[in-house]
Parts: C-alpha cells; structure tokens; sequence
C-alpha cells in the first residue's frame, strides 16, 4: 500500500467520500459537496462558453474584425436576458423563434430519413434473408416484433380481435427490450462505481497499480 | 405585434431551413452558413441564460434566508470563483481551472454523484423488481440473459440445457395449475408453447450466454427499440411542424402582450 | 416464514456495503477471468486497421466525467490505436464538459507515439449549438472553428490542410454519454454529408443503439465498460500498445457485481413470493 501524497488527490478524496457519505444519510459535508459540485459546474459551464463560444464566434468577427453583421445575433441573444426585466420580458420571443424555427426546420428532413425512412428500410424483408433458414427466421421475427411493437401504441382505436393479438405480441418484444435495458443499466451503474473504486484504491491507497 | 411577430419569424426560419435542405443554389448554401453560424451564438447565449437563472434561485434563498440558505451561499461562491479563475487565466491544460478545479473538483464531484447510483440499483432490485406478472417475469428474463451474456463470467456458460431444464420445469408448473383448474386450453397453449420455444432454444439460439445476448439484443431488443424510434421520430416531426406553423404557441409564454 | 419475513426487512446499508465489497475485491484480487474481444468491436477496429496511413480520424467527445469510466479508456484505445497506424486524429465535442477530458486525453496519450500536436492531433474544443455544429463542420470546418482549443488559427496547422470538412473524414467514432450524442451525428452529419459513423457509448443507452447498427448507420459499436475493455484487447493482442487497460483490470469486479444483483433480485422475489403466499 502506497498512500499518495499529493493534497489534490487528497481533496478528490474527501469530496468523493463527502458524496459517499449520503449513503449512510443525508448530511451537512454531502449538501456542501452537492452545492459545491453546481457551482463549479456552472462556473465551468460560464468559463468555456466564453473560450470556446462566444469570444472567437462573436466578439472577435464582431469588434475585432468590424463584421457589423454579427450585431444581430448578438442582439437576439442579449434579448433572452429580457427574461429577467418583467417589462421588457416578451423580448424573449425572438431569439426563442429564431432557435425554435431554425431546429424544427433543419430537424424535420433529418429525422425523417435518419429515423423513419432508413429504418423501415431496414424492416423490409428483402431476398437476401433466403440466404440461411436462421436469417430468414429472425428477419421474419424481426419484422413482426416491430410492426407489433409500433400497433401497441396505437391507441386510437380499442383493441380487439387482431389488433388486440399484435398489441400483445407488441408487449412481449418491448419488454425484452426492456429487461435488455436494464440488464444493461445495471451494467452502466456498475460500472461507474468500479471506476470511482479504481480511483480511490489507485490513486489515493496505492493498493492497485 | 409582441406574438406575431415572433410566430413570423419561427414560420420562415423553419420553412426555410426545410427547403434549403432540398436546394443546392449558392444562395441557399450561403443562407444556410449564414443562419448555422447564427444559431451557434445564440446557442451560447441560451446557455448563459441557463446559468444566469440557476444564480438568481440561490440568490432569492440566500435574500429571503430561506430554509439551507448557507448552502447557497457555498453555491455562489463557487460559481463566482470557477468563472473568475476560468475567465482571467483561461482553461487549457496547465491553469488552475483544469488542473485543480476541474480534475481534482469537478470530476471526483460529478463522478461520485453517478456512482451511488449503483448502490441505489442494487437496493431497488432488492426490494421492487417483483416477477408479479408474466410481463414482468419476461423482463427479468431477459435482463438476467443479458447480464450474464455481456460480462466475462458469463459469457462463455452453455446456455441450451440450463433453458430447457428451467423452460421445461416452468411448462411443467403451468400445465399442473392449468390442468388443477381444468383449463385444457391454457394446457394446450403451454404445450404448444414448449415445443416451440424448445425448437427455438435448441436449433435458433447460440449455445453460449454470450451469444444468446448478442441474439436477444440483434433481434427482439432491436425490433422493439426501432418502434420507439419511429415513433419518437414521427413525433419529432408533427410537434416540429406545429412550432413552424404556430399551432403550438406554449413557447411563447403567458399573458396578453 | 419469519425468516423470508427478516430477509425483506434488512437494512438497505447492509446491501449497500455488501456490494461494495464484492466490488471492491476482484480490483485488489483479480479473479482472471479474462477478457475476449465481441463481434461489434471487431468491426470498428478493423475498419480503422484498414484505413491508409495519413488519414484523419474525427473523435467526438460527448461526455462528462460522470461517464468517464465507461468512455474514457475506449476513447483512449481508439486514440492508441490511431496512432500506431500513423492515423491522424481530429478531436472536438457537443458536451461543455467534455473539453477538460479531452485536454487529459491529449496529454497523456499522443506522446507515447511521439505524436505532434498541429501535426498528428489537433483538438478543436467545443461549440454550442450541436446540430449547427454538426452541419457547420459538413460544409467547413474552419467556419465552425477559426481556432482550435489553445487558440491557434486553423491555417496554421498543417494537419488542417488535408481536412476541411466532414467528408475529407473516412470514419467518425462517437463517444457519447447520451443527447447530444452519435443520433445527432448520424442525423445530421451522415444523411446530409455521408460521414461514417461509429460510437462508443456508455452501456445505458447501449440498447437502444441496436437500431442503427442493424441498419448500417453505425459502423460498429462499442457499449460500456465491457465494449471499452474489448477494444482495450484488440489494441494490445495486435502489438499496439502495452499501456494499462482500466476497462480490463475492471471485468473481473463487473462479472461479479452482476452475478451479485441476479442473486439480490432472485432472493428478494423468493422471500417475497413465501411471505405472500404463507400470508393468503
């Protein structure tokens, strides 16, 4: 075993075990790490805006390099400070219509050949799935777990009769779907409390290398 | 003129961006450049906003000496510390925004906020994940397949007998009920039920966890994930199409003006 | 009965340190379990294999370091593994987190390879608005970014001169914790500009990626700690690298962490299904 001496390994420590601590139940050092984590959070947040953003997309063009066309955008975002003057509060509506309008109209032909159009095109069962008797077999289940999937959620009319019968099958592939999501979650979760675990018996204890 | 305006303008930036997709002119590709670099400042501002709103919460508590008040106090310290620090001395490798507060502050915070969660997880499959129902007892299934298939200490177990075994006893259990309540069709349906799935797991699935999992999740997972993106993409689409043509308005907020 | 009764009834802080030490033991005692490589993480690193030297490989950083786990060392393999073929490597980011990781990433790992920045890295850092980004980049990347991450000018780099937009990058490896993430980039970035498009994700949404991969809009996938530790293989059974293997050294703890809630969830519906039963 090998304790680091570094003080900003130390500091990482006590703040992971100040979290930790919420474990055995809420306290005082767990609401200072908490408070602590969104203010620097937010700070950061600020600090790289700046850097990244606003400073070489706007100010630069802008005062460094006279290009007046960029005092619009920056009016519409100094309008969404409006929010906070109760008088001049309606301001906001521009910025949020320009970014609301320009994301609908860009996301609508995106969505629909990303998400609808390329993925009905992989429903299909094409010839190629006679290759193998298996293919074939799980393309077929495929397909109907997707078209009985997609009339679970069709609530428009009651479910009776046939569409009560794919509405069920529906249920059986969506929860497959979701135990394999969850087996998955645990695996995530895990995961994340491995690696603060390596961190901790790693870098701090030394009892890994 | 403080509602329509703003409609106007969402009605012609959406519909014009729809159309600039199909249209190669140099025009539309310059317009195109033009709104995109547009919209990334915005994008900040929108951010800043964000931050701006989170300060102005912990300031009222901190005025109105609300219950936990000196926690906001911490918050707001902090904030203001990071930004100074990140604004006068920047935030590349080497400043103290990186190397101390980032690394040191930040990651151990928002690493170890995640990391409980798992101790959370394990709590609740403890105590909530009830095989009530046969749905429910489906979804375990297929978790517990894709556990054990997606780690090393599993993934190479045989997987074909332990399914019969346990597809057989569970047949077995509800042919007993079923014939004790004297439901000869519910008889039926199980019978059925066990040739099929025995068919299926002995000849379809792979004989490794491993290679079930990659199976469960390549084709049943998949066709159910894929009627969700379809129907979340759909959606997308219609509640996109409301904002450009002001039939949504919600975004516009309250009030006459 | 009374005893399926106390089972139900035990403290949650006893589970909790139960599976903190079944954890935390396979990390000092390794069990040796070993590590095999998967057929989704076969594909991306043969496609990277095969890419002529010289070309440019686009790293989206789209994570926080609560995810750093799962992303970091596959992100870190995929960068050692680029390297050692003489690849170049582009990196930028939808996350405003994400840039300090990136920022570790570039020091720790371009020098074991002798790699240049400007020359063989360069990182672009972060921009709001991601799928403006996205499609700024389709059409120039220097528009998107004037200046990368230290603030150097884009012309003054010479690995900027081979790639200026998104198709000049034959393969674009997305390591995303969530929204923003590989959907906005096969969105935007693939249906309008062709890219290619793989992701590293964490295993959460790792399902749902299914989808795509079955569609061809991803090439390849590598899901959580697991597909990180499969990479992490690939790299080091092919003579690429010798550094430490996080995600390795961690499946022996994962292996057991899930056979730990298989049995908490198989003994908790035992003990309730026998007070249930004894009590109707």
């Amino acid at each position: 075993m090998h304790v680091s001496t570094d003080i900003l390994t130390w500091l990482a420590v006590v703040l992971t075990l100040g979290i930790f601590s919420f474990l055995w139940k809420d306290n005082p050092f767990y609401k200072f790490c908490e408070h602590l984590f969104v203010g620097v959070a937010a700070g950061y947040t600020i600090c790289v805006t700046w850097h990244n953003s606003v400073y070489p997309d706007l100010i630069t063009p802008l005062f460094g390099q006279g290009q007046l066309l960029f005092s619009i955008p920056l009016l519409l975002g100094l309008c969404y400070f409006a929010r906070f003057i109760p008088r001049v509060s309606w301001l906001i509506r521009f910025p949020m219509a320009f970014v609301l309008g320009w994301a609908s109209g860009v996301a609508i032909p995106a969505a629909l050949q990303a998400d609808v159009l390329r993925q009905v095109q992989g429903t299909f069962l094409t010839p190629s799935i006679f290759a193998r008797w298996d293919v074939f077999l799980w393309a077929l289940i495929s397909f109907v777990g997707v078209v009985s999937s997609i009339l679970y959620f069709f609530f428009s009319r009651e479910h009776k009769g046939a569409l009560k019968l794919a509405s069920e099958t529906g249920i059986i592939f969506l929860m497959v779907g979701f135990g394999a999501s969850f087996g998955y979650t645990v695996m995530a979760r895990m995961s994340l409390l491995i690696g603060r675990f390596q961190f901790l018996l790693r870098d701090w204890l030394g009892v890994i290398r | 003129m403080k509602r329509n305006i703003p409609l106007v303008v969402c009605l012609v930036m959406g519909v014009s961006m729809m159309v600039q997709f199909f249209v190669p002119h140099p025009v539309s590709v310059a317009y195109y450049e033009l709104t995109t670099r547009w919209f990334r400042i915005v994008a900040a501002f929108a951010l800043v906003l964000g931050t701006g709103s989170l300060i102005m919460y912990h300031s009222d508590k901190i005025q109105r000496k609300r219950q936990g008040w000196f926690y906001s106090v911490v918050t707001i310290l902090a904030f203001v510390a990071t930004a100074v620090i990140g604004l006068g001395w920047g935030i590349k490798r080497g400043t103290i925004l990186q190397d101390v507060i980032f690394s040191n502050i930040l990651v151990p915070l928002n690493a170890s906020m995640f990391a409980i969660l798992a101790f959370y997880m394990a709590s609740a499959a403890y105590r909530a994940f009830r095989a009530r129902t046969k749905e429910a007892s489906l979804l375990l299934i297929a978790a517990f397949v894709v556990m054990l298939g997606m780690v090393p200490l599993g993934a190479n177990l045989p997987f074909r007998l332990p399914a019969l075994v346990l597809l057989t006893v569970g047949v077995a259990v509800g042919i007993y009920l079923a014939v004790r309540n004297q439901n000869w069709r519910g008889v039926l349906v199980l019978g059925l039920l066990w040739v099929l799935l025995g068919l299926a797991v002995r000849f379809l699935f792979a004989p490794r966890f491993g290679a079930v999992a990659e199976q469960v999740l390549s084709y049943p997972n998949m066709a159910a994930k894929r009627a969700i993106v379809l129907g979340v993409a759909l959606g997308a689409v219609a509640t996109s199409l409301k904002v450009i043509l002001g039939i949504e308005r919600g975004w516009l907020g309250g009030g006459k003006s | 009965m009374k005893f399926f009764q106390t089972l139900l009834r035990i403290d949650r802080r006893i589970i909790y340190l139960v599976v903190a030490g079944l954890v935390m033991l396979p990390l000092v005692r390794p069990l040796g379990l070993g590590v095999t490589s998967g057929p989704r993480a076969q594909v991306l690193f043969d496609v990277i294999d095969s890419l002529p030297s010289g070309k440019t490989v686009l790293i989206s950083v789209d994570f926080d370091p609560a995810s750093m786990p799962e992303l970091y060392p596959m992100m870190a393999a995929v960068m050692r593994h680029a390297f050692a073929r003489d690849l170049k490597v582009l990196i930028c980011g939808l996350w405003v987190t994400g840039p300090g990781l990136a920022d570790r990433a570039l020091s720790e790992i371009p020098p074991e390879y002798g790699k240049e920045y400007g020359e063989d890295v360069v990182y672009l850092g972060w921009k709001a608005g991601v799928d403006a980004v996205i499609l700024g980049m389709g059409e120039n990347i220097k528009s998107v970014f004037p200046v990368d991450y230290q603030g150097h000018p884009l012309e003054s780099l010479p690995m900027m001169n081979e790639v200026a937009k998104l198709r000049d990058i034959p393969i674009a490896v997305i390591f995303s914790a969530g929204d923003p993430g590989y959907r906005d980039w096969i969105r935007y970035g693939q249906t309008r500009y062709g890219l290619r498009v793989s992701a590293g994700i964490t295993a959460v949404s790792a399902a749902d990626a299914y989808p795509y991969l079955q569609t061809g809009q991803l090439t390849g996938l590598l899901a959580g700690m697991k597909g990180g530790a499969e990479y992490e293989i690939l790299v080091q059974k092919s003579g690429y690298s010798n550094a430490y293997m996080p995600a390795v050294a961690a499946m022996d703890s994962q292996s057991l962490a899930h056979v730990v809630i298989m049995l908490l969830v198989i003994v908790g519906n035992v003990a309730y299904f026998a007070t249930r039963k004894r009590g109707a």
